[in-house]
């Protein structure tokens, strides 16, 4: 079975930028990206831009180069972003709310990192660090003599504009890299397909890690509308909710879970900001529509909700449902829809033959958006990036270790993992790296971690601990494990237990544990 | 007192009545869409908009309710 996206032809240079570029051009004094009160035109955000990508250049850094980008959002946020692009260097966001022994581990990750831009701010949470560490209000003077027109380096639809990090499945964070043509690929489908222009400016509440804030990052600008941005590391709804009613905002990007709380915040409070949204497209993790039906019913509700299916691997979104079409009891999982164009979704078996019509298979992407596959990659995640010949033509594809099947509207359903994978607030995270901390802490002899539902509907993640001398105490083994996790990552509950069972592999067995202690 | 407060929203919003005014609220299993419910809850009952940066900030009962202190505005 194999979901076609349709086929729309891209230009010989399908790169991001060059896209702001034209706006810049043609709408100099349009305003691109407000944050705390202040302002860049298109014109003032592309001469900084530019300025950057020439001290890349004269630094060494051009195309090819990976340069680390650790701030919170800001308008210097976008210069960084622009000028790496700019330069023909890809971007590699480092989120400033993880913690510092984190960002160390994915640093180490990232084979040739060039530079890291932080701000006095953020230093400190990668420094020291094995390259230079530069800072954009340091710099401003310096910055001053580089000119203020583009570098003009040839950068094609095959070179890498991003890599963002993502969970491998033995325990150690993989950094992926998507390639220019399918990010320029996404935007433009997005923009034709629902009709994005110079008025639909958005707003950011997603954390800068995850893939889908650099779609929500370079969206308006794509479209020649105004970025709006938070001036907060941590996402805050009542700072949002407060933007949403005071600016002209019309499309939020979001995991599934913020856009809960935003529907929630609203009903509680009364208001009608989100309502008067153009879009918001959400996914990441299994939808609870019923969080949402009662609000997207509230007469006047004028907000097209875009359920989303992708992974980082293939460039951030596959499919996209409008909701307006769910019939809840119809089915009991809302679809994720069609392809993106260019992009082909192939439901395999585990010999990759293609599934019947209306069968489960592990989903799998083919077409424009299948990234550069994992920087530095010699794990066993490389082979997921693979080959297949459809009507004797050898075609790229990435097997995404989700299940699914299409219905019979033709729309994607995605069922869940193939692997011990989990989503957790939109994050995807690998069981084995949770593990891997965990037995890093003095007094743990050996831990497993199993996914479990909370009574509010919520994936969480159980860590069973088999102490190495006295029990361990839950709260203190919880700060202990966040000075070296992403929040979403630190388990919900900790359980000690005298031994972890062993499967005949010698694994520790997650089923044994779930059956024996959970309900 | 404001710590009192606090504290009662807290309790209630982590499901727990055992807080103490030095206990961290992520080592108490606290995570940020809970904080998000908290914030709201100050708004509704102190009529206060702590700032989501500084609730992350001041992640125990002693140290945001000695911030909202600080900002001398809360009337109730």
């Amino acid at each position: 079975m194999i979901l076609q996206g349709k086929r729309v032809p891209l230009p010989s240079a399908p790169v991001v930028h060059h896209r702001f570029e034209a706006h810049a051009a043609a709408n100099p004094r349009a305003v691109a990206v407000c944050c705390a009160g202040q302002q860049l035109t298109y014109a003032q955000l592309d001469a900084r831009a530019n300025r950057f990508a020439h001290f890349l250049r004269t630094r060494g850094h051009g195309r090819g180069a990976k340069v680390g980008v650790c701030l919170d959002y800001s308008p210097d946020m976008l210069v960084a972003i622009l000028g790496t692009l700019k330069a023909g260097a890809a971007y590699v966001p480092l989120d400033p709310s993880y913690p510092a022994e984190r960002l160390r581990l994915l640093l180490g990750q990232v084979p040739g990192l060039s530079l890291i831009v932080a701000s006095p701010t953020t230093a400190g949470l990668v420094e020291p660090a094995a390259v230079e560490v530069v800072d954009l209000q340091w710099l401003a003077a310096h910055l001053e003599d580089f000119p203020v027109t583009s570098p003009d380096v040839m950068v094609t639809g095959d070179d890498v504009c991003y890599a963002v990090f993502t969970s491998g499945s033995t325990g150690t964070p993989k950094v992926t890299a998507v390639r220019h043509e399918g990010w320029f690929n996404l935007l433009n489908w997005l923009t034709v397909e629902y009709g994005l222009h110079a008025g639909s400016h958005n707003l950011v509440v997603s954390a800068f890690g995850f893939d889908l804030s650099q779609r929500s990052l370079l969206m308006p600008l794509f479209c020649g509308a105004t970025q709006y941005l938070m001036a907060s590391r941590n996402f805050d709804a009542a700072m949002a909710y407060r933007m949403l009613n005071q600016h002209d905002i019309r499309v939020v990007n979001c995991a599934s879970s913020t856009l809960y709380l935003l529907v929630d915040w609203e009903t509680a409070r009364g208001g009608d900001a989100l309502t008067r949204l153009d879009y918001m497209l959400f996914g990441g993790e299994p939808l609870q529509a019923e969080r949402l039906l009662d609000w997207a019913r509230r007469e006047g509700n004028s907000c097209t909700l875009l359920h989303q299916y992708g992974v980082a691997e293939c460039t951030d979104v596959a499919t996209s449902f409008d909701l307006a079409g769910y019939r809840p009891g119809d089915h009991d999982i809302p679809p994720v829809g069609r392809p993106a164009h260019n992009t082909d979704i192939h439901l395999l078996d585990e010999r990759m033959r293609e599934v019947a019509a209306g069968e489960y298979g592990e989903i799998c992407i083919s077409g424009t958006s299948v990234g550069a596959g994992y920087l530095g990659g010699t794990g066993p995640e490389s082979a997921r990036f693979t080959t297949v010949e459809v009507d004797g033509e050898p075609r790229r594809l990435y097997r995404t270790g989700d299940r699914g099947r299409v219905n019979e509207e033709g729309d994607l359903v995605v069922a869940g993992r193939m692997d011990a994978q989990v989503k957790v607030r939109g994050m995807r995270i690998d069981p084995a790296d949770v593990e891997r901390a965990l037995g890093r802490l003095a007094g743990v002899r050996q831990a497993a971690v199993v996914v479990d539902r909370a009574a509010s509907g919520e994936t969480e993640l159980v860590a069973f601990i088999e102490p190495a001398g006295d029990d361990l105490v839950e709260n203190d083994v919880r700060a202990r494990l966040l000075q070296a996790l992403p929040r979403n990552m630190v388990p919900a509950r900790f359980l000690n237990v005298p031994r972890i069972p062993l499967s005949p592999h010698g694994k520790a067995d997650r089923a044994a544990l779930s059956a024996e202690f959970l309900d | 007192m404001i710590a009192d407060s606090v504290r009662a929203i807290w309790c209630r919003e982590l499901q727990r009545d055992d807080i103490s005014v030095d206990d961290n609220f992520f080592a108490l299993g606290g995570q940020s869409l809970i904080m998000a419910k908290i914030q709201g809850e100050f708004i509704e009952e102190l009529g206060i908009e702590v700032p989501m940066d500084q609730l992350f900030l001041n992640p125990t009962v002693a140290s945001i309710s000695a911030y909202i202190e600080s900002l001398g505005t809360v009337t109730r």
